[in-house]
């Protein structure tokens, strides 16, 4: 009988054993890593690294590259999440022409700038946000009746701001389908009683569909300001392929400097320590998801 | 009656011109691609080329080998989306259907792994790959697929409805765990399979960062950083040229998109997983 169970564990670690294998390899060890080199001098690896205690951090917060770094992360990020009330809009209108085709038809055109790579997004873009000749430009003097040349990738003042329009434009579709998922997921009838007793359409909208969508917003929130703080890829390539944040340091993320401390200037030390910074700030973000979400409340 | 179906396509008319506005920039990609006039400045807007020409295209297939970066690309994408979505439907099942001791805990260690950012461990990896001289080679792109821990997730929910009474007739037939896993939750786990591969792809296709910091040589490097490093060694003045290349990197996801909207579309609401 014992025999048999072994031989029933042993058949069940078969399934598990590589994929723990894995993140024991490639995810603990490494993260564990991650905090030593943040408390070591490991600027030239393999020659006497040595611990030095919380110094690495302190040389980061020291630095006003780097505190640059870390607002200009939060800014974005906070900025970014303008695509969920304009997803949520987006999502009501939607939603307002009743199901069939034509809603079919605009989730899926929609939700296209989504699928497509965010290189080509921001070759593209690059292009329509130009200052002059621009496509955008163009439109806004076009509606404006005046000459507009703003340059909105490069000038350092409007840099987030368009780094911003990059975002919403590659995310809305996201934003709206996942707004209008939880929108058809409030049961009709509430909506019903309400007519009934009389409430008007922003009545309905303010008391009935936004509390109901609480958990829809907290987790756009969360993934948002998650994936937002971590922002690296379009960004980076907007500045050429360049870590420092082109225009002017302007768009320099914490990722960015992250990447620059680690493959342009080699001081790893420096670099797992603003490792640990991004962290702890998503951390904090992750615990606010988990804890609204329950993501570990499914299993007993 | 009337004011509900005119307000109805009064939605349809905003939503249509918010789209308009939304894709053109598309649109005008597509068109400089096409135009040989935006060769060496940009032309002014226009629903179609001002002088049709391939010329931006031969420009470019001069100066970037998109192939070599397709093929590549193609390659890894295909490796990793398998590997990930087998190892995740095997641990989904397991952690499904299966009791044994230290189950509840891998589960755990498992999960926690969504709570740590891959750029908080970027750097010790990198270098751990180093230290066994796999840079520059697609281990590193790969081995971490071993372990596709959202999608052992979503497998282990679904597997979990799927009725006991198919397994356990299966196993009272003397058939062992594997057996059951191919003949029974293979076949019917498609829905799972098809939504986690759609994710898988669009992610691989997309992924910059990693590949971009562990692939120097430009023959081995994947689409996403190829296209950027061609972009960043480009004048601002070749409009044309590098359209041409951003739409023909878009391409290829485009097309899927095409064809598989309504699943992707699906899954995507389905898992909330942005890509």
């Amino acid at each position: 009988m014992k025999k048999r169970r072994w031989k029933k564990t042993l058949e069940w670690y078969s399934f598990i054993a590589v994929s723990l294998l894995t993140v024991l390899i490639l995810v603990y060890y490494p993260m564990l890593t991650t905090i030593r080199y943040s408390m070591f001098d490991v600027s030239v690896m393999g020659y006497g690294e040595h611990f030095t205690g919380l110094k690495n951090y302190q040389l980061l917060i020291g630095q006003s590259s780097f505190i640059k770094a870390l607002g200009n992360t939060f800014i974005i990020a906070a900025l970014g999440l303008c695509t969920i009330p304009a997803g949520f809009l987006l999502a009501v209108l939607i939603n307002g022409i009743g199901k069939g085709k034509l809603q079919g038809f605009f989730r899926v055109g929609f939700y296209l700038p989504n699928i497509i790579t965010g290189v080509s997004v921001v070759m593209i873009l690059q292009v329509v946000f130009k200052a002059n000749d621009g496509l955008f430009n163009n439109f806004l003097s076009f509606l404006l009746h005046q000459d507009i040349s703003i340059g909105w990738l490069s000038d350092a003042a409007y840099a987030k701001a368009g780094a911003t329009l990059i975002y919403l434009w590659s995310n809305l579709g996201y934003s709206m389908l996942i707004n209008l998922a939880s929108l058809q997921g409030i049961p009709e009838e509430i909506y019903d009683a309400a007519s009934i007793d009389g409430a008007g359409a922003l009545a309905r909208c303010l008391y009935i569909t936004i509390p109901n969508m609480r958990s829809c917003f907290v987790f756009l929130f969360t993934t948002g300001m998650i994936s937002g703080l971590a922002r690296f890829t379009d960004l980076f390539i907007l500045g050429g392929n360049n870590a420092s944040g082109v225009p002017a340091g302007s768009l320099q993320t914490i990722m960015m400097y992250i990447y620059q401390y680690s493959f342009e200037k080699l001081e790893y030390g420096i670099s797992s320590a603003g490792a640990m910074v991004l962290f702890g700030v998503t951390f904090i973000f992750t615990m606010i998801s988990t804890a609204l979400t329950g993501f570990f409340k499914d299993e007993k | 009656m009337k004011a509900v179906k005119r307000r109805k396509w009064i939605t349809v008319v905003i939503l249509l011109i918010i789209l308009v506005i939304l894709l053109t920039p598309l649109w005008w990609a597509v068109v400089l691609s096409f135009d040989r006039t935006s060769t060496m400045a940009l032309p002014d807007f226009s629903l179609f080329p001002h002088e049709v020409s391939l010329f931006n295209y031969e420009m470019a297939a001069k100066t970037i080998d998109l192939i070599q970066y397709y093929k590549n690309t193609v390659l890894i994408t295909v490796v990793n989306t398998v590997i990930s979505v087998f190892t995740a439907l095997l641990c989904g099942y397991a952690f499904a259907k299966g009791s044994f001791p230290g189950k509840k805990l891998w589960y755990i260690i498992l999960l926690s792994v969504m709570m740590l950012p891959f750029e908080a461990r970027m750097i010790p990896l990198y270098l751990q790959y180093k230290s066994w001289g796999l840079l520059n080679t697609y281990w590193p792109l790969i081995l971490g697929n071993f372990a596709y821990v959202y999608g052992i997730f979503f497998a282990r929910s679904n597997i979990a409805a799927i009725p006991d009474s198919l397994r356990e007739s299966a196993l009272m037939d003397g058939a062992g765990e594997w057996k059951v896993f191919f003949r029974i939750i293979l076949p019917l786990a498609k829905p799972v399979i098809s939504t986690l591969a759609i994710l898988q792809i669009i992610a691989n296709w997309n992924s910059y960062l990693w590949p971009l910091v562990v692939i120097r040589s430009q023959a081995k490097q994947v689409i996403s950083v190829g296209v950027s490093l061609f972009n960043a060694s480009q004048t601002d003045i070749y409009y044309g040229p590098r359209m041409a290349v951003a739409v023909l990197s878009a391409v290829p996801l485009v097309i899927l998109f095409l064809f598989l909207q309504k699943y992707i579309v699906q899954s995507i609401a389905l898992s909330g997983v942005k890509q």
